[in-house]
């Protein structure tokens, strides 16, 4: 514990309240963890934060005959350990989840094993506490960590997405307890991802993208931004991130990158373009991997002498023999988030969106 | 049309569990050993004829 004790620490039953955790746990209304027990009047304080009614559903998968309301998400936020300022952003990741499509459809319960991670924006990052900047991946910030944990419950406890049943993830990803970062605009040189995508810099946005793994990027040796890009490009275009024909990335950029790219006179779409420009493998390097071609029904990729296999896109292009991992440049997200003290970013590898915008939603109701 | 849905046996708890979300929990399904996807064309024939009396019979066929 840093520092002393508060002179007067509340009173409690300690006895009583692990009675009401260990009721949570043997439901299994958990995702592992303790969770906090929820009240009435304590539900009551989530609700008041938004003018939406409390049975509006926020998110439906009809191929489960199961929905999430408002009252739900609440409930679940709660449980959580999210404070009642925090439900407008909870909601309008449940906007911003229902928007991207791949959740209604039944991503979270895929063997691929994806996670949602929410990008938040805008001042409501300091308002709440969100962290933006060291360790942002990392743990020791409540909102961060309690945000994307309520997605997860919600999850579990509403749509019946537990491990082993419902959620059939080959090995998951640990973005599955908690994924919720904001992005550090205070120090981009850019403009932050919601204004990119139309929103005011007053607005408080969050952004909903699905994803698996998270690689770091070492580049602390180099001023050269093709240098730098290429690392980036390098990592993003490994053949074991291959699912489909083309993929796609969220590049989260430490500070430093960041302004070196800009200080190079380097845009956003300078940087997307170089990055698809050399996100491409040979074909030789995908026939090694047995990646050559893909599938006639699922388009995934395969071998080329797989029996439903079809030649790629590129197959029919100007150079056969380097196969662009990206379908186009929009198909990278760029922001800013972590500390302004190495020469770190990273790729995460998303399910989409690969062409056009992703999903974002604007956060409501903040005063309630 | 009568159907029969068939799935590789790590995925049987999954789908008892999506039989129980439709009300009806004692669905039955063909199943047969993991992988599937890594197979080629003579070991996937192999899997369908060894399928074929268990889809049959829950098909009703000779009842």
């Amino acid at each position: 514990m840093a520092g002393p004790l508060p002179p007067s620490p509340p009173l409690a039953d300690a006895a009583g309240i692990r009675a009401a955790m260990e009721y949570y746990a043997r439901q299994e209304w958990t995702d592992g963890l303790p969770v906090v027990p929820v009240t009435e009047s304590y539900l009551a304080e989530f609700l008041a934060r938004t003018s939406l009614p409390p049975d509006e559903v926020v998110l439906a998968m009809p191929h489960l005959n199961r929905e999430c309301t408002v009252r739900l998400a609440a409930i679940n936020a709660a449980m959580a350990g999210c404070l009642p300022d925090y439900f407008p952003v909870v909601l309008a990741a449940w906007e911003a989840l229902a928007g991207d499509g791949y959740p209604v459809r039944g991503i979270w319960q895929s063997t691929t094993g994806t996670a949602p991670l929410l990008i938040v924006n805008g001042p409501v990052r300091t308002r709440i506490g969100l962290n933006c900047a060291g360790n942002v991946f990392g743990s020791g910030f409540r909102a961060n960590a309690t945000i994307g944990r309520a997605i997860r419950l919600t999850a579990i406890n509403v749509f019946g997405l537990h491990p082993h049943l419902l959620d059939q993830a080959t090995q998951g990803t640990p973005a599955k307890y908690t994924a919720c970062i904001a992005e550090n605009e205070e120090q981009s040189p850019w403009p932050p991802l919601h204004v990119e995508h139309g929103f005011d810099p007053a607005d408080s946005a969050v952004t909903a993208i699905v994803i698996r793994s998270c690689v770091h990027i070492e580049a602390r040796h180099t001023q050269v931004p093709e240098q730098l890009a290429l690392d980036i490009a390098g990592t993003i275009r490994r053949t074991g991130a291959l699912v489909h024909e083309t993929i796609s990335a969220l590049v989260v950029l430490g500070p430093e990158h960041a302004r070196l790219f800009a200080g190079a006179g380097w845009g956003k779409d300078n940087v997307r373009q170089f990055i698809y420009d050399h996100a491409a493998n040979t074909r030789a390097d995908l026939a090694a991997v047995g990646k050559d071609a893909v599938s006639r029904h699922t388009h995934w990729r395969l071998a080329a002498d797989h029996p439903d296999a079809m030649p790629d896109r590129a197959s029919g292009g100007d150079n056969p023999d380097l196969v662009p991992a990206l379908i186009s440049p929009a198909a990278v997200q760029l922001m800013v988030a972590g500390a302004d003290n190495a020469g770190v970013s990273a790729v995460i590898e998303t399910f989409g969106p690969r062409g056009g915008p992703p999903s974002i939603a604007r956060v409501g109701d903040i005063d309630g | 049309m009568p159907a029969v849905s068939i799935c590789t046996e790590p995925f049987v708890p999954a789908a008892q569990a999506m039989a129980r979300v439709y009300g009806f929990p004692a669905y039955e399904f063909a199943t047969m050993p993991h992988p599937l996807a890594s197979l080629d064309q003579a070991q996937i024939q192999a899997r369908a004829r060894d399928l074929m009396p268990a889809v049959l019979r829950i098909l009703g066929a000779g009842s």
